[in-house]
């Protein structure tokens, strides 16, 4: 658009002159007093706003991270444990089957022993009666 | 220092809120009689946007943070009337009551014109042009005033100066090549 009427525009709207008397009729028309100013806003910084618009929201994400993060390490420590103990018990079992077959191996050879020695022979029997 | 004199008007002095009034008065009284096209209508409205002034000036941060709020007032203020009583904005200006407009060197006539066919755009539209050209507030300004987009002001200004340029050479008020 054209700069000259634009320029054209702004001379015919030139601000024109209020009537004549207009203040004395505005302060014949202000209230006897004025409202007494708002409390003064305490100067927060900005994180102290940020903590009050968003304070419960955040305390209630971070109570659910802390809680979630718990949880998982509690179920860590209790596998562990149980991996730990499972463990102690297959040990227990492996040494007592080991001491069995230990004293079944003995037993056998005690037996074989006894199967191999030949028997005392028949006339000593005889000359002791 | 100039905002001595609203640090004194807040305090309660009546002198120096004279004082602003008479500063300002002219640029409300502009934008009253322009967007509702009636001289008592205009004086009504920025009595009242000078009352207001009175009872918000704690919240006044300087004297240009005054000039902006009394515009922004003025002009949203104004919209309102015309959509609360719809015939402000249709009536033609007041004849036989023409306002003082000191220093003007243009046809009067050209004048006269263009603000009735001002009265023509929309209210939204109106008060962006006054905002824009007759308080010479930038694009962005505007926008604050009237709490709208820069680009809906843009738009409003750049089809508000189509549709006053081809009224204007419509008119033969002009020729197309004076507006080129």
């Amino acid at each position: 658009m054209s700069e000259n009427f634009e320029n054209e525009l702004r001379r015919a709207l030139r601000p024109v002159d209020a009537p004549a008397g207009f203040t004395d009729r505005v302060m014949r028309a202000l209230p006897a007093r004025r409202d007494p100013a708002p409390a003064p806003v305490v100067n927060e910084l900005p994180a102290q706003r940020l903590m009050k618009r968003f304070g419960i929201p955040m305390a209630f994400a971070a109570a659910l991270v802390l809680s979630v993060i718990l949880g998982q390490h509690v179920a860590d420590v209790q596998g562990q444990r149980m991996a730990e103990e499972r463990e102690a018990a297959g040990l227990a079992a492996s040494r007592e089957l080991m001491q069995a077959l230990h004293v079944t191996s003995q037993k056998l050879d005690l037996a074989y022993q006894a199967v191999k020695t030949p028997p005392p022979p028949a006339g000593d029997e005889e000359n002791r009666t | 220092m100039a905002d001595a004199l609203l640090v004194r008007a807040r305090a309660g002095d009546p002198d120096a809120f004279a004082e602003l009034v008479r500063t300002h008065q002219g640029s409300v009284f502009s934008i009253g009689y322009r967007m509702l096209n009636r001289r008592d209508a205009a004086e009504d409205l920025a009595q009242d946007v000078f009352l207001q002034l009175y009872r918000k000036l704690d919240h006044i941060e300087s004297l240009e943070h005054l000039g902006f709020w009394l515009r922004r007032v003025a002009a949203n203020l104004a919209i309102d009337w015309i959509r609360r009583l719809p015939h402000t904005s249709t009536q033609p200006l007041d004849e036989g009551a023409a306002v003082e407009a000191p220093h003007r060197e243009e046809d009067p006539f050209m004048s006269r014109e263009l603000e009735r066919l001002l009265g023509e755009l929309s209210p939204s539209a109106r008060a962006v042009m006054l905002l824009r050209y007759q308080e010479d507030l930038d694009v962005a300004d505007v926008g604050a005033a009237l709490d709208m987009p820069v680009n809906t002001v843009k738009s409003h200004i750049k089809r508000s100066l189509t549709q006053l340029r081809s009224r204007m050479i419509g008119a033969k008020l002009v020729s197309a090549e004076e507006l080129s």
